[in-house]
């Protein structure tokens, strides 16, 4: 239905493929039943640390969110 | 037999009390560099046997520890293992259809080098450090620049000495909740947000057995290269024969297919890396456990060598005296 070069929608958002599948599996995820959603709700734990480098070390940005959007 | 538990038990006691007369000339060599010296030439005095003994404890204590790590370390390796080889499944289909295109030339080459962030564990970080190096070797050339991606500590510390400049992200504690998708799909994301690249080049170990790890490098060309690559022909000039649905044009579905393709591919060498790591880790854990066992039958060789020398020294200066005595 899109016409040929308009962009999906949340790719003009910004978003990567892989950030709008992770949401759509986190909506996913919500829809399950109780003990089910809290195994699926806990493979998605986020934890990372992430450091840019310019020829040293500068910010050391510790990304830990517990849903998987950015 | 009293008579020699005794004469044991004063061997015993004045056994620290002869090799604590310290003489000139094992002053001046430490008796813990040289432990299993007995210098039997000049003035016949031996290693104490309380030495000994020390470190026959610490080794015994080495030992049953990396008998420890090495059982950790197998039943990680069987959590993980299973995982990481159904997670093989997610990127062999991308292989089937834009084909591993290992020698293409690019100009931007960006090496995401996977390693672990805890030690112990063998050669397999020093070997995908080795390979992330020839890699950007091969790269270099006018106009060509290849950048790290580093994952995990110990690859960072071995690349900082060298190759700071060409440094782009680093990523650690990755591992702190077990391995999941969406992790390293954030982290994919972060990669393919901060860093300009026309191929992605992952080294990582990947599992074949318990004892052997394969290094490999996997390659993911950005969208762009893959429409040059598919005019120029060869595998990947096929993909005008597939039929696009949905009304998205050919370089939206190569963005997203290629997007997604690297997700899954960093999935998988993530978690091939971790079996490799620990498995790694089991055997050379299994090797540390076996030389602490051949060092602490060498050692107690030398205990009762010592042992028994000081108890005949005693002997013989007991029956000495008392033949002084009588006769």
């Amino acid at each position: 239905m899109a016409s040929s070069g308009a962009v999906p929608f949340w790719r003009a958002a910004g978003m990567t493929y892989i950030t709008y599948s992770n949401i759509c599996a986190n909506l996913v995820r919500n829809c399950l039943k109780e003990p089910h959603k809290t195994e699926a709700l806990s493979r998605e734990k986020v934890h990372f640390a992430l450091a840019k480098w310019s020829d040293g070390k500068p910010e050391k940005a510790t990304i830990r969110s517990d849903t998987p959007d950015i | 037999m009293a008579m020699a538990a005794a004469l044991r038990r004063e061997g015993k006691r004045l056994a620290p009390l002869m090799s604590s007369q310290p003489p000139i000339n094992t002053t001046l060599r430490s008796s813990l560099i040289s432990p299993l010296d007995q210098s039997s030439i000049g003035g016949a005095r031996s290693i104490s046997t309380q030495i000994v003994r020390n470190r026959m404890k610490s080794v015994k204590n080495i030992q049953k520890i990396t008998k420890a790590m090495k059982m950790v370390a197998a039943s990680k390796l069987r959590a993980v293992q299973t995982r990481a080889e159904n997670s093989r499944g997610l990127w062999q289909p991308f292989t089937a259809l834009l084909g591993d295109a290992t020698s293409v030339d690019v100009k931007k080459n960006v090496v995401i080098t996977v390693s672990s962030d805890k030690g112990l564990c063998g050669g397999i970080n020093s070997t995908s450090v080795k390979i992330s190096r020839a890699l950007s070797k091969l790269n270099s050339g006018p106009d060509k620049e290849t950048k790290y991606v580093i994952l995990g500590e110990k690859a960072k510390a071995q690349l900082i000495r060298d190759s700071k400049k060409d440094i782009a992200l680093s990523l650690t504690e990755i591992q702190k909740n077990p391995l999941n998708y969406t992790q390293v799909s954030v982290l994919a994301d972060d990669i393919l947000k901060n860093v300009e690249y026309d191929a992605l080049r992952i080294v990582f170990n990947r599992f074949q057995s318990v004892v052997q790890f394969l290094p490999t490098v996997s390659t993911i060309l950005s969208p762009e290269i893959v429409e040059r690559e598919a005019e120029a022909g060869g595998s990947l000039g096929e993909l005008d024969s597939y039929e696009i649905e949905g009304g998205d044009t050919k370089s939206e579905i190569l963005q997203n297919l290629t997007e997604f393709q690297f997700s899954c591919v960093m999935f998988n060498a993530v978690l091939e890396n971790a079996c490799s790591e620990q498995g790694a880790r089991m055997s050379a854990m299994d090797s540390s456990s076996r030389n602490a066992g051949d060092m602490l039958d060498r050692l107690t060789l030398t205990y009762n060598r010592t042992r028994q020398a000081s108890i005949t020294t005693e002997l013989i200066e007991i029956i000495s005296g008392a033949s002084a005595l009588t006769g």
